[in-house]
């Protein structure tokens, strides 16, 4: 692979990645947010595919097909069945509405611009150049934890906030240790289906309710 | 030698713990009690030897705890805490074995009680700041445990816990900050270094570092105005925790201080030393005033605590003034005095804790008011407890007198000096001591009085039986130290001196023993506690035998002058309340008595009384001017701030959110 398309596929890929996160803050279907977060762990994993290719790393390769398999695949197959007939639901009332929650996506870019440059700068290359975008996608992910109500798009955010830490890892080094990568990607899984289980079992005790409803808990 | 001793008692403290917690319950009192006095008979080995042989004995590893590693050293003057410990320990074992309630018989305590006295005596051993913090903390969550044992049956013991929990972490945090800030300075933990470099720091660090610790080790020497939970928590501890809390943790505080200001910061300036006077000087009084005005048997105790407690930092504040005005020699007895009376305090008060466990346990109460004509019906416990009171009362020819003349005649000898600090704090010094000693004096002429003599004023006392043996047979070897130490001193003070000498680097005797006398260098005073046991002996005896001769024949016993009155019953008696009443009068202001009385009448006619009942209750004036107004200020603080945390998974994630990114933007 040349040197220009190497970075501009990285930037893409990456891209991508950041991309599908300002489109979850935006979309309001439950439906079309698992969908992003194929797109997202796909494109993540095409981040550790070039990125593996461009240094020949076997172990950044399997790494990556770990990633395309647990993210891209398994991960959304899970939260639509788990949502079962539910994904036509929709997030109607978010705490932060959607123009807003736009508008927070952006100056949360920026802060990830500015605070990021810094570690950019120290890994230098096309990938250092990118490291933002990693945090980026961190903050945005974060952001969905706190705005948005329904238990499927906390779990969303958590996916996000994993994906923003993987992806600022995999552009700062040479990614995690295969085996490290292999272990994250299966605890992510593990708080996935808990996660499911436990939205489900709220589902069948409350109805169809949002978290913030369990302020009764507090003593 | 010593040092495979000293790893033998940790490791037998650790496993009288493990013991205490997996044992079944038919042995578990029994495997524990004899564990942990194993481990004891350690201690009271190695210490001994490390007093007797001078040579200080070490452990070191790296691998128990991380960054520092676990730093033992015991020089001669640690050594002399861990034999009082060891010797109280061991007492409060054999007490334990007949001992039963509280709830000092659970898994818990019985896997606490262990580890507890283990941190005891291996706090005076520590010789890092991070071996020493963990081996604190230890000792102060053990025993607060250990106060909480009783929990489930009475309510005060809970406020107890929590009036003791908050104190204790309010000295913890003081001594950390403390130690801390004195490490960094010297650029290293080890003690010995500190030693070597602290009296060159700049004094603003030393004077910080001197108070943040002089905070820390008051309160867990119950110094007033920190003194505040010791009064709760020693009377709800179950009896042989109470005596180890007043008999060896107390000590600690004063260990850490001379430990702190004289070893590691080579003493200091003499506001230093007038601050540690004016803290005992009032605690003496306050401890003395609070003890005589006291109703209930352990809780005259405790605050007896504080107020020996308060006289052995009396001792310690001459010993360091004398010494930063050049007066060395004087310097040395005043901090012999002072350590004497923290050897005679562990066993007085030990036996004295020990045996009112008894008295509670048999008669089901600790309230004077209820007891009574105890002597004769528990005639091992009583005179035990006799002993203890005449010792604290600084009676000759027992233990307590020798302490408080030493520290009598060390403040009277500073008088001629010319330094104006010496003659402003020594005359008041001496006051507070005679102050003390008369109010002492009243406290346990009350308490054996009202509760040991007379007729019993309930049922219960009227019932009261001798204890298991065990339980008086602990009470009673340290109330034979009370008497051997006061007929013979000399036994111990060659020990205290070496251990006075070890940390203020005097190795000159101040106090001398010649034969069966004391005196003191340089000065006229000289004392002969043997002369003077054998004296009281013979003068009893002259007046048994006047008796005799005087009085031939057989005696008649009559009713005289009996004017009417055919019998005696306990309501004629005089009650400790009333006893106290004169000295509540006169200090109304501190002690803020409130009374309560109730009268009822026959329901005939009003003009005649059926039964009037008084309640006094006491009050105590720090906490009332300052504990209790701090406690609110902070529970309205704490409102505004219990309003913050709603509930909403949402605020709380927006928290970590906003942490998060002030984080981020901090950094870059």
């Amino acid at each position: 692979m040349s040197g220009s398309s190497y970075s501009s596929a990285l930037t893409l890929a990456a891209g991508a990645v950041l991309v599908s996160a300002v489109a979850t803050v935006w979309l309001a279907s439950i439906r079309s947010v698992i969908q992003v977060v194929a797109v997202q762990g796909i494109a993540l994993g095409a981040v550790a595919m070039i990125l593996g290719a461009h240094r020949s790393d076997p172990g950044l390769l399997a790494a990556a097909v770990v990633v395309l398999v647990v993210k891209g695949t398994v991960i959304p197959l899970l939260l639509g069945r788990a949502s079962g007939g539910n994904t036509g639901s929709r997030e109607s009332r978010p705490l932060v509405n959607v123009p807003a929650s736009l508008v927070a996506s952006a100056a949360l870019i920026m802060v990830a611009l500015v605070t990021g440059r810094g570690v950019g700068t120290l890994v230098g290359s096309t990938a250092g150049a990118l490291v933002p975008m990693g945090l980026a996608t961190l903050l945005i992910g974060f952001f969905v934890l706190v705005a948005r109500r329904r238990p499927t798009f906390q779990i969303v955010g958590l996916l996000m906030v994993d994906n923003g830490i993987a992806l600022t890892a995999f552009l700062c080094t040479a990614g995690f240790p295969f085996l490290i990568e292999l272990g994250v990607s299966f605890d992510i899984l593990l708080g996935v289906v808990v996660l499911m289980v436990f939205s489900q079992r709220l589902r069948i005790e409350f109805g169809d309710v949002d978290i913030d409803e369990l302020q009764e808990l507090h003593d | 030698m010593t040092s495979a001793l000293l790893a033998g008692t940790a490791l037998t403290g650790v496993a009288a713990a493990v013991a205490g917690g997996v044992a079944p319950a038919r042995v578990r009192t029994g495997v524990s009690t004899a564990l942990t006095l194993a481990a004891c008979a350690l201690g009271l080995v190695v210490g001994a030897e490390v007093l007797h042989s001078g040579h200080v004995a070490g452990i070191r590893t790296s691998s128990l705890m991380p960054l520092s590693g676990l730093s033992l050293a015991l020089d001669r003057f640690g050594a002399l805490f861990v034999v009082i410990t060891a010797v109280v320990g061991i007492c409060a074992m054999v007490f334990r074995l007949g001992y039963d309630g509280h709830g000092l018989s659970s898994r818990t305590a019985s896997c606490i009680l262990p580890l507890f006295v283990t941190a005891l005596m291996l706090v005076p051993a520590a010789s890092n700041v991070t071996t020493f913090l963990f081996l604190w903390e230890l000792m102060a969550i053990t025993s607060l445990f250990l106060v909480l044992a009783d929990q489930g049956r009475r309510a005060e013991v809970q406020v107890a816990g929590q009036w003791y929990a908050v104190m204790t972490q309010i000295g913890a945090v003081a001594l950390i900050l403390g130690l801390v800030l004195l490490a960094t300075h010297c650029g290293n933990q080890s003690f010995s270094v500190i030693a070597l470099r602290a009296p060159h720091l700049p004094s603003w660090v030393r004077s910080t570092a001197f108070v943040l610790t002089v905070i820390g080790f008051g309160s867990k020497a119950g110094a007033v105005p920190l003194h505040v939970w010791l009064p709760r928590a020693h009377p709800e501890a179950p009896g042989p925790v109470s005596a180890l809390m007043s008999a060896a943790m107390v000590n600690l505080g004063v260990y850490g201080i001379i430990r702190f200001g004289v070893g590691l910061l080579g003493g200091g300036p003499s506001w230093w030393w007038l601050l540690i006077m004016a803290l005992g000087a009032l605690s003496a009084m306050f401890g003395a005033l609070h003890s005589a005005t006291s109703k209930d048997l352990k809780r005259l105790l405790a605050y007896s605590t504080t107020d020996n407690v308060g006289l052995m930092l009396l001792g310690v504040g001459a010993s360091g003034l004398f010494a930063s005005t050049g007066h060395r020699a004087l310097s040395l007895v005043a901090l012999v005095a002072a350590l004497l009376h923290v050897v005679f305090h562990a066993a007085f008060k030990g036996s004295l804790f020990l045996s009112a466990s008894s008295i509670q346990q048999a008669t089901g109460s600790t309230d004077l008011d209820g007891l009574g004509g105890l002597l004769r019906r528990m005639p091992m416990s009583g005179p035990i407890f006799l002993i203890g009171g005449l010792a604290i009362a600084a009676l000759p020819p027992l233990s307590g007198f020798v302490s408080e003349w030493l520290l009598l005649q060390s403040m009277l000898h500073g008088l001629p000096t010319s330094d104006v600090s010496i003659a402003l704090a020594m005359p008041i010094g001496v006051g507070v001591l005679a102050l003390t000693g008369g109010l002492t004096a009243f406290t346990f002429a009350k308490a054996i009085g009202i509760g040991l003599l007379g007729l019993p004023r309930t049922p219960r006392a009227g019932q009261a039986t001798e204890v298991h043996r065990s339980m008086w047979t602990g009470a009673g070897l340290l109330a034979l130290l009370c008497l051997i130490f006061g007929i013979a001193p000399f036994l111990v003070i060659g020990a205290v001196v070496d251990a006075a000498g070890d940390v203020t680097g005097m190795h000159h005797s101040g106090v001398m023993t010649h034969g069966w006398q004391i005196g003191l260098q340089g000065t006229p005073g000289l004392l002969a506690p043997g002369l003077l046991a054998l004296g009281l002996l013979g003068a009893g005896g002259v007046v048994v035998l006047a008796r005799r001769l005087i009085q031939p024949g057989p005696v008649r016993l009559t009713e005289a002058w009996g004017c009417g009155r055919e019998l005696q019953t306990a309501q004629m008696e005089y009650t400790a309340t009333s006893f106290g009443e004169p000295l509540t009068r006169v200090f109304e202001d501190v002690l803020n008595p409130a009374r309560d009385i109730d009268v009822s009448h026959i329901a005939e006619s009003r003009y005649y009384t059926e039964a009037a009942v008084i309640h006094t209750t006491l009050d105590d004036a720090f906490e009332r001017r300052f504990y209790r107004p701090a406690n609110r200020i902070l529970q309205q603080w704490g409102g505004i701030a219990r309003r913050v945390p709603n509930g909403s998974v949402h605020r709380y994630l927006a928290f970590g959110f906003f942490a998060l990114i002030v984080v981020l933007v901090a950094l870059a």
